[in-house]
């Protein structure tokens, strides 16, 4: 007798050959694992049927994680341009640098040029330090802006910068605005080096309108200042907790 | 005499394999974690690869694929659609091993360092690795998965197969 079983573990067990009532039980144990000898018609192959259940699994899984997603307190949203100054890390800068011209140049000279391009201005650690001892600082009249995410923020940041993490935008955008409009100069920095927070920070401030012509982006960001031994603040805005790093 | 030896040994296989089983959830779970829990980051990382251009598709690998991580480790943990999560693991192992080698030989070529030195953050949820290490890694998680697609690791599972 030759017959069909589909188990119901589906996996590979589906198939056993059945050679008379009484070795059906030995048969089972011996081919437990071994191919079916008939493909019978209305079976599925042990292989559509972990196909099936892996699109099964994934339909699931991606629902799961949209849900997730978007009831995370840090979701991303989907449709947003997260990066302005571009996705690409690897497209060379257009228009003055380009080519092998562009493999020539330091990282900074190029990150130089990336602004440029964007229309945005650069100050070096000593400008961000004179700016940052400018009286001016003290009315409002100049402004750091810090871009890097809120547990490095809490961890130090420049005495009185206004946090402001790109990802998230519209939960800073209310403490941000009024410091950056009543500015003339702002300052924006994030962690130097191939970081490019600052720079998206920028543009999505120059976006809501604060103007091209008062944003400069630090390029050495929190190491360099640090670095250079300034003054820290850690916790949150003017909570007056003070350090001085050694230089 | 015979089949009992055979049967022993796949009972003594499929102990091992239900403990791959959950090494590989428990695997799967905690870098899922680590890197849902900071999407932001995780993007930054996705970004560096150079896969998309585009936002939507660069914000849902970095959206999504976390909690994909999650969902996957959870029924393995649980043993639910056991074979077919390990067909999704394979899938999402084998392009992952082949872009982070990808990037592997490309920070090799500028830095010119031997390639075991090579140590970059390939937004495994882990930090900054060795590729040689990464990359054993995952061929040994691929190795569990496919283990699993063997039809091993049955034992303890909620429900083993969805039909």
């Amino acid at each position: 007798m030759v017959g069909c079983f589909c188990g119901p573990d589906g996996a590979g067990r589906q198939k056993v050959i059945v050679r008379g009532a009484g070795m059906a039980h030995a048969d089972r144990r011996i081919h437990v694992n071994q191919p079916p000898e008939i493909a019978t018609p209305g079976c599925r192959t042990p292989f559509g049927r972990v196909f099936l259940e892996a699109l099964l699994v994934a339909a699931a899984g991606m629902l799961f994680a949209y849900a997730a997603n978007r009831l995370s307190p840090r979701g991303l949203t989907l449709t947003r341009n997260y990066f302005p100054a571009g996705i690409s890390r690897s497209a060379p800068v257009a228009g003055t640098v380009t080519g092998t011209n562009a493999l020539m140049l330091s990282p900074v000279q190029l990150l130089a040029a990336r602004l440029q391009e964007q229309g945005l201005q650069s100050v070096d650690g000593r400008r961000a330090a004179e700016l940052f001892h400018d009286p001016r600082y003290r009315t409002g009249g100049i402004a750091f802006i810090d871009a890097r995410d809120e547990q490095r923020y809490r961890e130090g940041h420049i005495p009185g910068a206004c946090e402001f993490d790109p990802y998230y935008p519209e939960k800073y955008f209310s403490t941000a605005l009024p410091v950056c409009q009543a500015a003339e100069q702002i300052v924006v920095y994030c962690n130097g080096g191939d970081c490019d927070d600052s720079e998206n920070a920028a543009l999505m401030l120059r976006d809501v309108g604060i103007e091209n012509r008062k944003l400069f982006i630090y390029t050495g960001g929190m190491p360099e200042w640090i670095t250079n031994g300034l003054p820290v603040e850690v916790g949150p805005r003017n909570s007056a907790n003070l350090h001085r790093t050694n230089k | 005499m015979n089949i009992g030896s055979t049967s022993r040994k796949r009972i003594v296989a499929d102990t091992f394999a239900v403990l791959a089983r959950w090494l590989l959830g428990a695997v799967f779970v905690y870098l899922g974690l680590s890197k849902a829990l900071h999407p932001a980051e995780f993007l930054k990382l996705v970004r560096q690869y150079d896969l998309v251009q585009n936002s939507l598709p660069l914000n849902s690998i970095a959206a999504f694929l976390p909690w994909f991580e999650v969902f996957c480790g959870l029924l393995l943990l649980a043993g639910i659609a056991v074979r077919g999560t390990a067909v999704l693991l394979i899938t999402m192992l084998v392009p992952f091993t082949v872009v982070v080698f990808r990037r592997a030989l490309a920070i090799q070529a500028i830095q010119h360092i031997p390639f075991c030195a090579v140590k970059f953050d390939c937004g495994c949820g882990t930090g900054e690795v060795f590729i040689c290490r990464k990359l054993l890694e995952n061929f040994l998680l691929m190795a569990f998965a496919c283990w699993l697609l063997a039809g091993y690791g049955r034992k303890w599972c909620i429900r083993y197969a969805l039909r």
